[in-house]
């Protein structure tokens, strides 16, 4: 990491500080405070919706990077544990009449449990046997709650519940939701950066970068492989708890392979082991999902509509398609690298070493 | 006893459809040792080219054209997309062959819309009649093709020198350059064999169906199939094929319709937690 001249790390707490300079203080509070406005600047339900969706993935994403990006372990699951952790929610609360506020925790912990179960495979298998696996993972999840116990889990119709209150505050406004996710959003990036510089996401990334090297350093492989499922699908569970809190339903149609394999593209686009990445991704691949639908009412009107239904309906999946196999040519390393490439072409202005 | 013949018949038939998928996948991982995702997605467009270009010229001409079309199609996806990935790490590939179904079956759905194409009926629709059971022409004509590609393969990855140079790139890419085997051309043929195969099962899967855009997500079941038969076995990916076919037709006949569509999966599960390596594939001693 560049730091600017002059900037000497002497202490050990220094040396492993997120935030090092005074700028980057500055930085921080603006952008906090930045996101604390965010619903006075952006009045618009339509963009907040967009924003509530992008927090709500980032956090999930945060949970396939450090389970993909950090440990290696390659799962196209993972929506299959959001909704794990969107049932769970709407089953406690619904069933068991527990609040909300309650049901969160237990749900994402619910999710990490169930990421456990997914993951013990991974004793015997890796690399693309475990991918397949958790294709496998997927698709059991998914029937299993489109068929099991219909007299709960309501079949295709799935499951909803009431919008959620904190004292005299119902969360059924998109500014309103907004200051719920928001914060758990912002937590959670946190602790995720947090967690991949620990003991834990060092253990991570020897695993993933040699497996026979880390297990002779004295890391348990398959104790820390089945942490970083937990891990992982924890934060997918907590996503997938806020989405209900989000959208009021839960449909096994809304976790499907589709929307797995699009985390996948999202942690590829955004750059593997990044937190930093893991949000740009989201972010550029929601813009440009919306983007692309709102250029289907435009098409509409320019061109003949039987084509222009067809070209509608086909761009996402083009475009998409697209964006991954360019990123995989030009630029494995994804979002992130090329910001670091920015900020230290900023930072060397007008020279051009040192990047 | 009908009944379970019945099911039994369309089982083989779907299994057949699912063996040739998977063995295309097989062939491409074999050389190239990357999974093709995107096989079911050039098994649809072979099956969209077969039903709309047999009317523009002819019914032996649009096999022709439609085989060469997928072909091209294939050596381009090779070409263009995959080489730059080699030495990249696994992810990579695998999610590049995702993105090409996603390409492929956009463009499709650009190309020829939801509607779901008439194929051409190659087999007669008269059944054989073996005592009281009959049995369709196109369910013999599948379990056939079947029979003669495995045959054909296994004699051409034994005998042919094309096909010993496709095991050695198999085994290891640098040391098959310098034996003087052009890897880069090895993986073309690769792909271009994939591209025949999934047209001969959109042959199958036209007249069952006929060619719609979503006919890609076949490829999706063969992914058990190849996976309990062996990544790198051809008589793994016939058999694992069989087993898919007969599991999920059977299934869907006595249990329900939806366990049949996830049954693949669970054994699947089952299949890598007992034997990772699938039944005939070869066991590679590595520690996890």
């Amino acid at each position: 990491m560049t730091r600017p001249a002059g900037v000497f790390d002497v202490r050990y707490e220094q040396d492993i500080a997120i935030l090092r300079t005074i700028p980057q203080w500055v930085a921080l509070g603006l952008f906090l405070l930045f996101l604390l406005l965010i619903p006075q600047l952006f009045p618009s339900r339509f963009l907040l919706n967009v924003i509530n969706t992008i927090l709500i993935i980032t956090i999930a994403i945060h949970g396939l990077n450090i389970l993909t990006g950090y440990a290696g372990q390659i799962s196209a699951g993972h929506a299959a544990f959001m909704g794990v952790g969107a049932y769970a929610c709407a089953s406690f609360m619904t069933i068991w009449g527990l609040s909300f506020w309650i049901s969160l925790p237990l749900s994402a912990f619910t999710a990490g449990l169930v990421g456990i179960l997914f993951g013990l495979p991974s004793l015997r298998l890796k690399g693309f046997y475990l991918a397949m696996a958790t294709i496998a993972a997927q698709f059991i999840i998914a029937a299993f709650f489109l068929h099991f116990k219909p007299e709960i889990f309501r079949g295709a119709q799935g499951m909803s519940i009431e919008p959620i209150q904190l004292g005299s505050i119902v969360f059924d406004t998109q500014q309103n939701l907004y200051y719920l996710i928001m914060p758990i959003a912002v937590l959670m990036t946190y602790f995720a950066q947090n967690l991949v510089r620990s003991r834990l996401g060092r253990a991570f990334v020897a695993i993933r970068d040699n497996d026979l090297a880390a297990e002779i350093m004295g890391i348990s492989l398959f104790g820390y492989k089945l942490r970083a499922f937990f891990i992982g699908c924890f934060f997918a569970g907590t996503a997938g708890a806020l989405n209900i809190a989000f959208r009021w339903t839960v449909r096994p149609d809304q976790y499907s392979l589709m929307d797995s394999i699009w985390m996948l593209g999202i942690i590829i686009i955004g750059g593997m082991g990044s937190i930093l990445g893991g949000v740009l991704g989201t972010v550029f691949i929601k813009v440009l999902d919306e983007m692309v639908s709102a250029l289907t009412p435009f098409l509409g009107r320019v061109l003949p509509s039987e084509l222009a239904s067809r070209i509608g309906a086909s761009t996402g999946l083009v475009v998409f398609g697209l964006v991954v196999v360019l990123f995989l040519i030009l630029e494995p390393r994804g979002l992130a690298h090329r910001w670091e490439i920015l900020k230290n072409r900023f930072r060397h202005w007008p020279f051009t070493y040192g990047h | 006893m009908y009944y379970l013949f019945y099911f039994t018949l369309s089982g083989i038939f779907l299994g057949a459809i699912y063996s040739i998928i998977a063995l295309g996948i097989v062939i491409i991982y074999k050389s190239t040792k990357v999974f093709n995702f995107a096989q079911g997605h050039l098994l649809m467009v072979a099956v969209l080219f077969g039903a709309t270009l047999s009317h523009k010229f002819g019914i032996i001409g649009g096999m022709f054209v439609s085989v060469a079309a997928t072909a091209v199609i294939a050596l381009l996806l090779e070409r263009l997309t995959l080489r730059p990935l080699i030495g990249q790490p696994l992810i990579a590939a695998l999610l590049m062959t995702i993105a090409l179904g996603y390409l492929l079956e956009g463009g499709a759905l650009m190309l020829w819309g939801e509607g779901l194409y008439k194929y051409p009926e190659l087999f007669p629709a008269e059944a054989i009649m073996i005592r009281s059971i009959a049995i369709d022409q196109q369910v013999i004509w599948a379990f056939a093709v079947v029979v003669v590609g495995f045959t054909a393969f296994a004699v051409f990855y034994k005998k042919a020198v094309l096909g010993k140079a496709m095991r050695a790139t198999a085994e290891d890419h640098q040391v098959s350059q310098s034996m003087g085997i052009r890897v880069t051309h090895i993986f073309s043929i690769s792909w271009v064999i994939a591209a025949i195969l999934a047209y001969a099962a959109s042959i199958f899967l036209g007249s069952l169906s006929g060619g719609h855009y979503l006919n890609s997500h076949l490829g999706l079941k063969a992914i058990p199939a190849v996976l309990v038969g062996g990544l790198d076995s051809i008589t793994g990916a016939i058999v694992g094929g069989f087993i898919v076919g007969l599991l999920e037709s059977l299934v869907t006949a006595y249990l329900s319709g939806e366990l049949g569509e996830v049954v693949p999966f669970i054994v699947l599960l089952i299949v890598l937690l007992i034997k990772p390596y699938g039944l005939f594939g070869m066991v590679r001693i590595e520690r996890i």
